[in-house]
């Protein structure tokens, strides 16, 4: 049961990470891309914990939340760029 | 005794002139002499035992792991040698005592001279390959040094330069025989290499070995075709002359030749190269010294036949001849010395060394004269001199040969012709110079110089008279042990006598005295002949052959390093790419016996993000901030791809390290073009990506065929300590701080180094600021945004505490000193960013180079700590502790070293990026309008 | 599941020697980051392939090879502190230079004569 549902979960991750990488070639705005990428990051996180859970293992757990914090700081990184061009001001 | 002295007095005399010089000529010569006086005594103390046949050793370990020593030997060619060196040296010191005038600097001249009798000591003592060769190199330079003296005058200059070029290139291809010689032998001890000389010659490597030496020792000994830079080294002062070029420096050429008698000799090749060289150079010398006008031009060439004779004697390929060649060595050094002497005194007396100018000087100088002409007649071969002896015996052994088949009749009749043309230029040296009517246009009136002058001349006078008259008593001893140690086995019979009755070589004497007188009665049709012939002059001719050297060079190298960096890293990767390709050929399988992993849907998915974004990235690369975010999918997926072979340590570094990349970039970018027009032509571009992808192909091939080859690695020996040892069960992270924290400590400290290069990059760098984005809009008002500045408040204390956790429990499960350092400068960094420099300021007022330092000093702390224990560096320390609500917890020493890596990652980063920020804090305009 | 790893680490190294052979400093700090994106899976690769053996002592039977791991993860952080090194590099170039190609001098002949003139005056036309 449980591994039949980490197959179609893992499925569907994998398909929205392509969607995402669709996102990202289409745009059309830079908004559009950075959006792109930071679900990236998100659906990450998420083939990370079902491959953790695929596994039996908690090892991996950090990296996701790792992801999680750190994912924020790139894509809020991005968007000061567009906005102000100048990171740290 | 201590062979060692022996080279190494003379090498610190080299001092002593320089030290000396300030307190007058005679002190300073005096004490010169000194030490190699010294030396010379310890080896004469050593001449019963050389005599008896036996040969001195010495090894001190020099380089033990290279296999090399400084390895000395003394034997009787040796001994032979050091005595022409370091006596005939010391008459020289004594000689330019008095030659060298006010205006020359004494102390850098006898610095050199000394310089060089070292280097010449050190070869004939050499017992090992390399270690003399190096002292081979050495007499190059210091005789460059040494001919260059008067470095005001052009000729000088080019001279030594002709000089340097044709002796150091024979050193080089020397050095390549003799590296040659101790590949087929497996050794570069002397003793082993002359030992061998049956398995040299049978070796296939043998010609090669053979020309590549023979190549060394003719350019030293100014052989034919190489002989054309003597005569130019004459521009030396004259105890130069005398000293380098008659009695030592181009006698190493044929102390090379019989030093490897045993080893190279005896084949036809040897005969056919050897005795050639020595007869065309014999002959050619002969001839152009009767026709030089320059006293020391004739003496040059006169040189250069007779160490041709030598040559020949030696490629005879019979014990006799190469007796007959040691006992030339010695005559010739004695009145050549002397005569260069002469030379050196009548020009420093009349100022002038045209013969054509010089005549009669009988009247004015004749104590000088006599010592002259007994010098000459030596040198023609005249009995009851020591010239005589050897000349002999030469022609004797040019008989006794029958290595040119029906021809070798040829090798006596030209040996006499030679001999012909040596009485010749030896009767001109008389007769044009002291007889010969009244001196021309003299510059000076001649006179006797200084008494102390002639000494050294008398002396080797003394020399050839009584060597000449009591050979077998004088030098007999001498010439038997060196020939026992040039042939290393019994020395064949020879009698040292001058009478051996009427025989054939008599009469080739006489035949060549009657011949000699002949030409030069002759001589005025000779001259009329010669003058014919437009004279090459090889000076002219050598330096046209350097200038289109280094034309030629210039062309290659305008070719090559056009100061593209584009070109340099294209000829790289090319030459990279055949290097690499060229063994896959021969490759006849990719995969091996590994088990190869199944593949599932999330690899092909990763797989194809990975490559879509990576070619994404380069079609992109010229709209840089779009390439950037493909660069971050990149990384993204490298991190999953850690995350999913099971390295979870690697994924979190490469996760942090991503950000840390992305903002750095992102920061640059900013005072960057963000885009730029397409400037490669579609050649270019279609040439580059194909060789990037062949690469590409190599370096997947090979990824692929190492990952299917069965793995034997010694990370089970960390496996199995980890937690015993090293206190951890994170074995990656024990290898970091603990099996391997050598590695780590240099690590952090080149990220350290790193960190403070690039803060001096930083420091005054002037910039342009775009006050626009890349299409035209002007950047938002909004400096610091409230949402994203709460936001990141909130969340720098939940990311220092995952810092933290991450940080104590590196040592068991992944996590460590590294990634917790990015997670805190990123954390930090993200407060820069959302709330700017200003506010940070206040807030944080760490310097971040005191991170650095302390982080660095920390680890290393922890390492020396261990010596207190009496432990090696950076041994680890554990235990386990109880603490009532804590409960069990470890503490170890690889903690602290842990701390100090996450505090060097610390500074590093925020060092790095935060100054980068601040670039710009002073300097935008809109900065004022929104405070 | 080695084949796509090989792979992977192919097409990497291609992107990133091709963006090494460009001429502006931005894309050759672009084109290193992939090249050491495809050293460090390289050398990640001499420890092979294992899925579930994270060498954490307990957590599995199997482990995977530590050592490239411990190697690889230093490799990453000074493989930053080189990225750093050049972008700083770079700007200083475009600050002292006042452009921001790799040779300090943007070309001076356009594409379209390039191909006619002389090999010479190709050089640094990227």
């Amino acid at each position: 049961m449980l591994n039949t549902a980490i197959t179609i979960a893992t499925t569907l991750v994998c398909i929205s990470l392509i969607l995402n990488l669709w996102r990202l070639f289409k745009g059309p705005s830079r908004p559009d891309r950075i959006l792109a990428l930071d679900t990236m990051y998100i659906n990450s996180i998420a083939l990370i914990i079902l491959f953790g859970i695929a596994s039996g293992t908690a090892l991996y757990f950090e990296a996701a939340l790792l992801i999680a914090m750190l994912g924020f700081v790139s894509t809020a990184a991005m968007c000061k760029y567009i906005l102000r061009g100048d990171l740290i001001e | 005794m201590n062979l060692l002295w022996v080279v190494l007095l003379p090498l610190i005399g080299t001092l002593v002139p320089l030290l000396t010089e300030r307190f007058g000529r005679n002190v300073c010569a005096f004490s010169v002499a000194l030490l190699p006086a010294w030396s010379l005594i310890l080896v004469l103390m050593h001449v019963g035992e050389i005599f008896d046949g036996e040969a001195i050793r010495q090894t001190i370990e020099w380089i033990p792991s290279m296999g090399l020593d400084l390895s000395f030997r003394l034997d009787g060619l040796s001994l032979l040698f050091l005595l022409l060196i370091l006596g005939i040296g010391l008459l020289i010191i004594l000689y330019a005592r008095y030659y060298l005038s006010d205006k020359d600097s004494m102390g850098q001249f006898y610095a050199y001279l000394i310089l060089f009798m070292s280097a010449m000591v050190g070869i004939v003592i050499s017992n090992n390959m390399i270690q003399l060769w190096m002292f081979w190199e050495l007499t190059s330079i210091s005789s460059f040094l040494l001919i260059s003296f008067w470095s005001h005058k052009p000729d000088a200059r080019k001279g030594a330069r002709m000089a340097l070029t044709v002796t150091g290139t024979g050193g080089l291809a020397l050095l390549a025989g003799l590296l040659l010689l101790g590949n087929i032998v497996g050794s570069y001890d002397l003793d082993t290499v002359l030992a061998s000389g049956d398995l040299i010659r049978a070796h296939a490597a043998y010609p090669i070995a053979l020309v590549l030496v023979l190549l060394g020792a003719f350019t030293k000994s100014a052989q034919f075709p190489f002989h054309f830079w003597l005569p130019h080294a004459m521009a030396a002062p004259t105890p130069v002359s005398a000293y380098l070029h008659s009695a030592t420096m181009v006698k190493a050429g044929i102390f090379l030749l019989c030093r490897f008698y045993p080893a190279l000799a005896g084949t036809d090749l040897w005969f056919m190269i050897v005795s050639l060289t020595g007869l065309i150079t014999l002959l050619l010398g002969a001839y152009i010294a009767l026709f030089k006008h320059d006293l020391k031009g004739l003496l040059a060439y006169s040189t250069i036949s007779h160490l041709g004779l030598i040559t020949l004697l030696l490629g005879l390929n019979s014990d006799l001849a190469a007796v007959a060649a040691v006992f030339h060595i010695i005559n010739h050094a004695t009145f050549k010395a002397s005569l260069f002497m002469a030379a050196g005194i009548i020009d420093h007396e009349t100022g002038s060394r045209d013969m054509r100018k010089l005549n009669g000087l009988m009247k004015y100088m004749p104590h000088t004269a006599t010592l002259a002409i007994v010098a000459a007649l030596s040198m023609a071969g005249v009995p009851l001199l020591n010239g005589f002896l050897s000349k002999e015996m030469f022609f004797a052994e040019t008989l006794d040969q029958s290595m040119l088949g029906s021809l070798s009749w040829m090798i006596p009749l030209l040996a006499t012709v030679g001999a012909a043309f040596s009485v010749a230029y030896s009767l001109r040296f008389i007769h044009d110079v002291f007889f010969n009517g009244e001196p021309i246009d003299l510059p000076k009136t001649p006179h006797e110089p200084p008494r102390y002058m002639k000494v050294p001349v008398e002396i080797l006078v003394a020399l050839c008279l009584a060597v000449g008259i009591f050979p077998a008593y004088l030098v007999g001893d001498l010439l038997h042990a060196a020939a026992f140690s040039v042939l290393a086995n019994d020395v064949p019979m020879h009698s040292l006598s001058i009478w051996h009755g009427f025989n054939i070589p008599l009469f080739m004497s006489f035949l060549a005295m009657v011949g000699g007188i002949t030409i030069y009665y002759n001589r005025r049709h000779l001259f009329e002949f010669q003058a014919q012939f437009n004279e090459p002059d090889a000076k002219y001719i050598f330096e046209g052959a350097v200038q289109s050297l280094i034309k030629f060079t210039q062309r290659i190298m305008a070719t090559l390093e056009n100061g593209s960096l584009q070109r340099y890293v294209f000829l790289m990767l090319l030459f990279t790419l055949v290097m690499s390709a060229y063994p896959l050929f021969e490759l006849t399988q990719n995969a091996g016996s590994r088990p190869q992993l199944p593949i599932d849907g999330v690899a092909i998915t990763a797989a194809l993000l990975l490559i879509i974004s990576a070619i994404a990235t380069v079609i992109w690369h010229r709209r840089r901030f779009l390439s950037l975010i493909y660069l971050s999918v990149v990384g993204l997926i490298v991190s999953l791809a850690f995350a999913k072979f099971s390295a979870p340590d690697l994924a979190l570094t490469q996760l942090s390290v991503e950000i840390v990349t992305i903002i750095l970039l992102l920061l640059a970018l900013y005072f960057l073009p963000q885009s730029t027009q397409k400037e490669s032509s579609n050649r270019r571009l279609s040439i580059d990506l194909t060789v990037s992808a062949l690469i590409g192909c190599v370096i997947g091939t090979i990824c692929f065929a190492m990952l299917t080859t069965p793995l034997n690695s010694i990370s089970d020996f960390f496996i199995a300590n980890s937690k015993t040892g090293g206190g951890g069960t994170n074995v990656v992270n024990v290898i970091l701080v603990d099996f391997r924290g050598f590695d780590t400590l240099g690590e952090i400290t080149v990220l350290g180094i790193a960190a403070l290069g690039i803060f001096k990059l930083i420091a005054k760098m002037r910039i342009y600021v775009p006050t626009r984005d890349d299409k035209g809009r002007p950047w938002t008002k909004d400096r610091h945004p409230l949402m994203l500045a709460m936001v990141s408040q909130s969340l720098l204390p939940l990311a220092l505490l995952v810092s933290v956790y991450i940080f104590l429990r590196g040592h068991n499960l992944p996590g460590g000193g590294f990634i917790a350092g990015l997670i805190t400068s990123v954390a930090i960094i993200q407060q820069y960013v959302a709330n700017g420099v200003l506010w940070i300021k206040p807030r944080i007022k760490v310097d971040y180079q005191w991170l650095i330092a302390s982080g660095i000093l920390m680890a290393t702390a922890t390492g020396l700590g261990s010596w207190i224990f009496d432990k090696p560096f950076l041994s680890t320390w554990f235990d386990h502790f109880h603490l009532p609500w804590v409960g069990e917890f470890e503490l170890a020493s690889a903690m602290i070293f842990d701390l100090g890596v996450y505090l060097t990652v610390v500074g590093a980063v925020l060092l790095i990026l935060a100054n980068l920020g601040k670039l710009t804090t002073s300097e935008r305009v809109d900065n004022k309008e929104n405070v | 599941m080695e084949a796509i790893y090989a792979f992977c680490v192919g097409i990497l190294t291609t992107c990133g020697f091709f963006l090494v052979l460009r001429g502006r400093t931005f894309t050759v700090v672009i084109g290193l980051t992939l090249l050491s994106y495809a050293v460090n899976l390289f050398l990640f690769a001499s420890g092979r392939l294992t899925i579930d053996g994270a060498a954490v002592l307990g957590q599995s039977t199997e482990y995977s090879d530590p050592l490239p791991q411990a190697l690889v993860l230093t490799a990453i952080v000074i493989g930053f502190a080189m990225t750093a090194f050049l972008v700083i590099l770079a700007m200083r170039s475009r600050a002292d230079q006042g452009n921001d190609h790799v040779d300090g001098q943007v070309p001076t002949i356009s594409n379209n004569s390039a191909a006619s003139n002389s090999a010479s005056s190709n050089k640094g036309n990227n």
